[in-house]
C-alpha cells in the first residue's frame, strides 16, 4: 500500500482496542470501587504526592480503561497511601486498597 | 358537605396546592411550623433562569389563598386514622378531621459546616448559596468585602456519599450560574470561577443562561471538585481542585468562596412522616406509590405528597407537582366519599 | 477389696525412709496417658527448636540476653504468674471469667506441683525417677497407699491441699461448662466456634477432673484423702458396699488425659504451654517480621481462642463481620488458609483493642501488618522525588514567619499538622491560635502541605517505602533546628515517637503540649458547665498510652462525662486508615455505634483529638463534635 503519511503518532490517540478487559475485570473483582469513580478529581486535588510528582488516581483509573496501563502505573508510583483521597472522595471509594490492587495486578507481566 | 383537606407545610407546594383545592370546593387547612409562609422561596432574591424576583412569585402564590385557613407557628401533635379520615390534633389545641392529608414538608439546606474541608464557619470568607441570596436581598454580609476573585463550589452535600446523599439536588448548578452572573454584575472587576463535577443544565433556557455566563460575564468553568481549602495569612483562601480537563491539580487564591449547599429531606418533615408511619426510600425522601404514574400519592390511603418532600425539585416542578396533587386529592375524595360526589353531581345536573 | 494379683504391692522393696506408705510401680492403665503426653512433649520440643531456629540471628541473641537480664527476668516471672496462672487481665474486666480461667490454670498447676512434691517426699528415688517418672505424680493416689495401721501420717496436709485444689479446679470446670451455654453471664457476648480438635480437647478437659475426683474417691480409703475424696469415698461405700472396683475410673481418667494431650497441639489448649514462650519473647521485645514464622509462631500458638477479642472488635456491630476477629485470623494462620488469612488481614481497622484486651497480649495487629508486608512490601513505588522535597518544605515554612529567623533556635517548636489535619482546618486554626495566645514561637512545617509521616504505609505493610518517607521527614525536622515537635494527629505522633529516633528532639502530641502550657500558666482556661465527653483516638490512647492529659485539661474547661467505653476499651471511630478493605457502609455502622456509646450520658459536645476521628464523627453525629484545641480556644481567656 502507498503510505500517504496521514497516520497519527502512535501515542497521540487513545486506542480503546488496547484495553485489557480481563485485567480490569480482575481488578474490579479485587476492588469493586474502581467502577464507582465519577472523575471529580478530588483525589488529585488533595494528593500529598501530587505536589511533587504527577500522581492522579482519577486519571489512572481512566488510563487503565484506555488501555494505557504503563501510563496509569506511573501515575500511582509516587503515592504514599496517606489516605487523604479516601477522605474526600464523594463516592467513598476505598482509594488506598484500589491503589494497592492496581499495583498488585498491573505489575504482573 | 365539603371535605376537609389538611396541608402540612407552607412552602410553595403547600400554597399552590391549597389554592387549587380551595378552588375545587374543599375546605382547606394549611399548617406551617415556622412563623411565615413561603418556605425557602421567602429567603431567595431572584430565580433562575431569567432572574424573576422571588418576592413577586411568592406574592402571586399568597394572593390566591383566599378562603384557605392558615395556621403558622403550629405543629402537628398527633395524627390518627379515624374511619376513612384522619383525626389531627394541632399544637394550638385545635382538632381537625381531615379526609385527605397533603404532606408538603419540602427540604432543608445541607449544613455546609459538615463538609469540614471547606471551612464554612471557620474561615472568614466562605459562605453558602443561601447566605449569598440573603446578601442580594439586604446588601449586608461582612464576609463579602469587594471580592476580586470568587469561587463557586457545586455539589456541596449533593452527589456525596460521605455526607449521606448520593442524589443530585437538581437546582444548584443553575443557581450557581445565576449567582455567578449576579456577582459579576455586582463586582464587575471580579474574576469568577465555577467548580463543577457535571454541569446539569437540563431545563428550558438553562443552557442560554450558561452561555451568557461564559460569553457575557466571562465566568470560568472548571471541571473539578474543590477538595481542600486553606486560609492564607491575609485572610484570603487557597483553594485546591483538579482541572480534570487538562489533567492537572490546580490551586487558586480567592477572596470569597460560595458553597452550593444541596437539599436534604427536611427534619420536621421526617417527624410528620414518623407520625403517619410513612416509609422513606434509601435517599431519605418519602416513598411514593409509583414514581411514574402516582408521584403524588403515598402508599397510605388518603396521604398525598408533593414538592421536595419526594426528592429535589426546581420551583416550577414543585408547583406543577402541587397542582397534580390537588387533582389527585380531588379524584380520591370523589371516589372515597361518593355522597359528596353525588351531591356535587346532583347540583351539577340540577344546574 | 483390692486383689493383689492385679496390683502387685511392692511392700518388700519399700526403701527404709518410707515406712508409712506402700508404693507400687506400674499398671497398664497409664498407657493412654503416657502415649498422649509423650506425643505432646515430642511435639513441643520439635516446635520449640523450630521456632528458635526460625528467629533471625539478632532476635535470637536478643532473646537469650533478655533471659539473663535481671529486670526482664523479674518481669518474666511476674507475667508468667499473672498472665498464665492467675489471668489477672481477665479478672480486672470480668471477675467471674477470671475466676474460671485462674481456677483451671492455677488449680491444675498446683495439683501438678503438689503431686510432684508428694512424689519427691514419699516415693523412693528409683521409682519416681526410673520406672514411673512420667506418670507417678499424676496417678500418685493409685500407686501409693497408706500402710495399714499408720495413724499418724507424715504429709497428711497434702491430702487436704490436693482436695482443695481439685475442688477449686472443679468449680472452674463447672463454670466453663456453664459458659458454653450461657456465655453472657460470664460477661461474653460472643464466643468462638470451637474446631473439631478444640471439641475433642474441650470435652476431655471437662472430663479429666470429674474423673480424677471419682478415681481418687474410689481409692481414698486406701491411698488417703481429705474432705472431698474421703467424703466421696464414704458415700461410695454407702452406695455400693464394701467392694469398690476402681480400676475402670483410673483407666477413664488416664484415657481422658491421654486424649487431651494428644489433641492439645491441634487445639486452642496449646496456649497453656506456648504462652510461656510468647511471654518470654514479648518481654524480650521481639516483634514478628513474618506472619507465620518464629515470633509469630509462638504468638499464634499462645492464642487461647478465648474469644475476648470478639467482643472487643469494633467490627462486631455487625454479626457478619465477627469472622474477621483476631481469634479467627490466628486460627487460619495455624491452618495455613492463605485466602482467609489475606482477607482478614486486610479487613482489620488496626484499632489495637484486641491486643489491649488480650489476656496474654497477643499482638494480632502486628501479625496482620506482617501479613500485609508479605503481599504489599514488594509492590512497585518510586519516591525519588523525596530526595529534593524536604528542603523545599522547610523553606516554604519559614517565609510565612518573617518575624522568626530561620536559624536553629531551640526555643521554637515545630508544628507538623499532617495530611489529615489539612482537611480539618479548624484544628490547624485552633492550634495556631493557642500558640499565639501562649506566646509560643513556632514554625509550621507543612503549612503548604508536607509529605506523609509514613504510618499509613506501615499499616499497609509497605515497610521499605515507609522508611523512605520517614527519612525525608527526618531531615526536614533536623534542618529546622527546633527541639520540640508538636503534632496534632495521633497517627503522625505514634510514628514520630516510635519509629523516627529523633535524638535530641522532644516529640509531643498537642494534648500533652497544651496541658504543659496550662500547667505553666501560659494559657488561661476558664471552666464552663458544658457537658463534654472525650473520645480516645486509637492511635493516641491504645497506640501511645496518652489517656490522662486530654482528660485533665477537659476537666478544667467543662463537665467531663463518661462514655460507655473509655480508655483502652474505647471504640474506633470507624474512619481508621488501618483497614484496607472495610466498606464505607460497614465503617458507617461502626461510627454510629461509637457515637451511640459516646453519648450515653447525653453530653453536649463530643471532643476528640484526632483529625480522622473528628471528620468521621462530624459527618454522622447529631451531637456537635469538636476538636480538643478548638474547645480550648473557646475556653481561653
Amino acid at each position: 500500500m502507498v503510505d500517504f503519511g496521514f497516520g497519527l503518532l502512535a501515542s497521540s490517540r487513545i486506542n480503546l482496542d488496547l484495553f485489557d478487559k480481563e485485567k480490569f475485570d480482575s481488578l474490579a473483582a479485587e476492588e469493586p470501587d474502581v467502577r464507582k469513580c465519577i472523575a471529580c478529581g478530588s483525589c488529585t486535588a488533595v494528593c500529598t504526592a501530587g505536589k511533587f510528582t504527577p500522581t492522579s488516581l482519577r486519571a489512572a483509573i481512566e488510563e487503565l480503561q484506555n488501555g494505557r496501563d504503563e501510563v496509569a502505573m506511573n501515575m500511582l508510583k509516587g503515592c504514599q497511601l496517606c489516605g487523604k483521597c479516601a477522605m474526600v472522595c464523594p463516592r467513598g471509594i476505598n482509594t488506598r486498597h484500589l491503589i494497592l490492587s492496581i499495583a498488585k495486578i498491573y505489575s504482573k507481566k | 358537605m365539603r371535605n376537609n383537606v389538611l396541608i402540612i407545610g407552607g412552602g410553595p407546594a403547600g400554597l399552590e396546592a391549597s389554592a387549587n383545592l380551595q378552588r375545587l370546593g374543599y375546605n382547606v387547612l394549611l399548617v406551617e411550623h415556622s412563623n411565615t409562609l413561603g418556605g425557602h422561596l421567602g429567603k431567595w432574591d431572584r430565580l433562575f433562569p431569567s432572574g424573576t424576583p422571588a418576592s413577586g412569585a411568592l406574592d402571586k402564590l399568597l394572593g390566591s389563598m383566599d378562603g384557605v385557613k392558615c395556621f403558622t407557628d403550629t405543629e402537628i401533635q398527633s395524627i390518627n386514622r379515624l374511619g376513612k379520615s384522619y383525626n389531627v390534633i394541632l399544637s394550638n389545641g385545635i382538632t381537625v378531621l381531615a379526609d385527605a392529608v397533603l404532606v408538603v414538608t419540602g427540604f432543608d439546606l445541607f449544613q455546609a459546616e459538615k463538609k469540614e474541608e471547606y471551612g464554612y464557619g471557620i474561615y472568614d470568607h466562605v459562605i453558602t448559596n443561601a447566605d449569598l441570596e440573603q446578601y442580594f436581598k439586604t446588601g449586608l454580609d461582612a464576609r463579602i468585602n469587594a471580592p476580586r476573585k470568587i469561587g463557586f463550589v457545586h455539589c456541596v452535600g449533593s452527589r456525596d456519599e460521605k455526607s449521606g446523599c448520593r442524589s443530585c439536588s437538581k437546582v444548584c448548578c443553575a443557581t450557581a450560574v445565576k449567582q455567578a452572573c449576579e456577582m459579576k454584575a455586582a463586582f464587575p472587576d471580579a474574576q469568577i470561577y465555577c467548580f463543577y463535577m457535571d454541569l446539569r443544565m437540563f431545563g428550558r433556557h438553562y443552557e442560554d443562561m450558561y452561555l451568557e455566563a461564559q460569553r457575557d460575564y466571562g465566568i470560568r468553568f472548571i471541571r473539578g471538585r474543590v477538595a481542600e481549602v486553606s486560609e492564607n495569612i491575609d485572610g484570603s483562601l487557597s483553594v485546591k481542585a483538579e482541572d480534570t480537563v487538562s489533567s492537572k491539580p490546580l490551586k487558586v487564591s480567592l477572596d470569597l468562596l460560595v458553597l452550593m449547599a444541596g437539599m436534604r429531606p427536611s427534619v420536621s418533615g421526617q417527624r410528620i412522616g414518623s407520625l403517619l408511619g410513612m416509609q422513606n426510600e434509601k435517599d431519605g425522601y418519602f416513598e411514593v406509590l409509583s414514581e411514574i404514574t402516582s408521584q403524588q400519592r403515598s402508599p397510605i390511603p388518603g396521604i398525598f405528597l408533593a414538592g421536595a418532600a419526594t426528592g429535589p425539585k426546581t420551583l416550577p416542578d414543585t408547583l406543577a407537582d402541587a397542582r397534580g396533587a390537588a387533582t389527585q386529592i380531588d379524584k380520591y375524595l370523589s371516589d372515597i366519599f361518593p355522597k359528596a360526589k353525588d351531591l356535587k353531581q346532583l347540583i351539577k345536573t340540577a344546574w | 477389696m483390692m486383689p493383689a494379683n492385679i496390683f502387685p504391692i511392692l511392700a518388700a522393696q519399700a526403701s527404709p525412709e518410707v515406712i508409712d506408705r506402700i508404693p507400687s510401680s506400674y499398671s497398664h492403665f497409664v498407657i493412654p496417658f503416657v502415649a498422649g503426653i509423650t506425643f505432646f512433649l515430642v511435639w513441643i520440643f520439635v516446635g520449640l527448636i523450630r521456632v528458635l531456629t526460625q528467629l533471625n540471628h539478632d532476635d535470637r541473641m536478643q532473646f537469650w540476653t533478655s533471659l539473663l537480664n535481671p529486670i526482664t527476668a523479674g518481669k518474666n516471672i511476674r507475667d508468667l504468674f499473672c498472665d498464665c496462672l492467675f489471668h489477672t487481665k481477665i479478672w480486672q474486666r470480668k471477675p467471674l471469667l477470671g475466676y474460671m480461667h485462674s481456677a483451671i490454670a492455677f488449680g491444675w498447676f498446683m495439683l501438678i506441683v503438689l503431686g510432684h512434691i508428694e512424689v519427691a517426699l514419699f516415693v523412693p528415688k528409683h521409682l519416681s525417677y526410673g520406672e514411673g517418672g512420667l506418670f507417678y505424680p499424676i496417678f500418685y493416689r493409685y500407686f501409693v497407699w497408706i500402710r495399714p495401721g499408720h495413724e499418724t501420717l507424715r504429709g497428711a496436709f497434702f491430702f487436704f491441699l490436693m482436695d482443695f485444689f481439685l475442688l477449686y479446679v472443679l468449680t472452674g470446670i463447672g463454670l466453663a461448662m456453664f459458659k458454653r451455654f450461657r456465655s453472657i453471664v460470664l460477661g461474653m457476648r460472643h464466643t468462638t466456634k470451637p474446631s473439631l480438635a478444640d471439641r475433642v480437647a474441650l470435652y476431655s478437659l471437662w472430663m479429666i477432673f470429674p474423673l480424677r475426683l471419682l478415681a481418687e474417691s474410689f481409692t481414698a480409703d486406701l491411698s488417703g484423702g481429705s474432705f472431698l475424696t474421703l467424703g466421696m469415698n464414704h458415700l461410695l461405700h454407702f452406695l455400693f458396699g464394701d467392694k469398690l472396683y476402681f480400676q475402670p475410673f483410673w483407666w477413664a481418667y488416664s484415657i481422658c488425659l491421654g486424649t487431651f494431650f494428644a489433641a492439645m497441639p491441634f487445639s486452642r489448649y496449646m496456649h497453656i504451654l506456648t504462652e510461656v514462650l510468647w511471654i518470654l519473647f514479648r518481654n524480650a521485645g521481639l516483634k514478628p517480621s513474618h506472619p507465620r514464622k518464629g515470633v509469630a509462631e509462638a504468638e499464634i500458638y499462645a492464642c487461647s481462642s478465648c474469644g475476648l477479642c470478639l467482643d472487643a472488635c469494633p467490627m462486631n456491630v455487625q454479626k457478619k463481620n465477627l469472622k474477621y476477629s483476631s481469634v479467627y485470623f490466628i486460627r487460619f494462620l495455624r491452618r495455613h488458609n492463605e485466602r482467609k488469612i489475606a482477607e482478614i488481614a486486610d479487613k482489620c481497622l488496626m484499632c489495637d483493642k484486641c491486643h489491649a484486651l488480650c489476656p496474654v497480649s497477643v499482638d494480632a495487629p502486628a501479625l496482620r501488618r506482617a501479613q500485609r508486608q508479605t503481599t504489599n512490601d514488594h509492590l512497585p513505588y518510586d519516591y525519588s522525588y523525596l530526595d529534593t522535597a524536604p528542603v523545599k518544605l522547610h523553606e516554604a515554612a519559614i517565609p510565612r514567619h518573617p518575624e522568626l529567623d530561620s536559624g536553629s533556635d531551640s526555643s521554637k517548636v515545630l508544628y507538623f499538622a499532617g495530611c489529615m489535619s489539612h482537611l480539618t482546618p479548624r484544628i490547624i486554626k485552633a492550634v495556631e491560635e493557642l500558640f499565639k495566645k501562649a506566646g509560643t514561637e513556632y514554625v509550621f512545617a507543612d503549612r503548604e502541605g508536607g509529605i506523609c509521616c509514613g504510618r499509613p504505609l506501615l499499616l499497609a505493610g509497605k515497610k521499605e517505602a515507609a522508611a523512605k518517607t520517614m527519612d525525608a521527614n527526618k531531615s526536614m525536622i533536623k534542618a529546622s533546628g527546633c527541639k520540640t515537635l508538636v503534632l496534632s494527629c495521633p497517627i503522625c505522633y505514634k510514628v514520630f515517637k516510635e519509629e523516627y529516633n529523633l535524638a535530641g528532639i522532644r516529640v509531643v502530641h498537642y494534648t500533652q503540649y497544651f496541658k504543659e502550657l496550662i500547667d505553666a500558666g501560659k494559657l488561661n482556661v476558664g471552666k464552663s458547665g458544658e457537658k463534654i465527653v472525650y473520645h480516645d483516638p486509637c492511635e493516641l490512647g491504645r497506640g501511645c498510652n496518652v489517656y490522662e492529659e486530654p482528660r485533665t485539661v477537659l476537666r478544667q474547661v467543662g463537665d467531663l462525662v463518661k462514655a460507655g467505653h473509655e480508655y483502652d476499651e474505647s471504640i474506633c471511630c470507624g474512619g481508621s486508615l488501618g483497614s484496607l478493605t472495610l466498606s464505607q457502609n460497614d465503617r458507617r455502622k461502626i461510627t454510629d455505634a461509637a457515637i451511640k456509646d459516646l453519648t450515653i450520658a447525653f453530653p453536649e459536645t463530643i471532643v476528640t483529638a484526632c483529625p480522622l476521628c473528628l471528620k468521621t464523627f462530624s459527618e454522622r453525629s447529631t451531637v456537635p463534635v469538636k476538636d480538643f484545641a478548638e474547645v480550648l480556644t473557646n475556653h481561653c481567656g
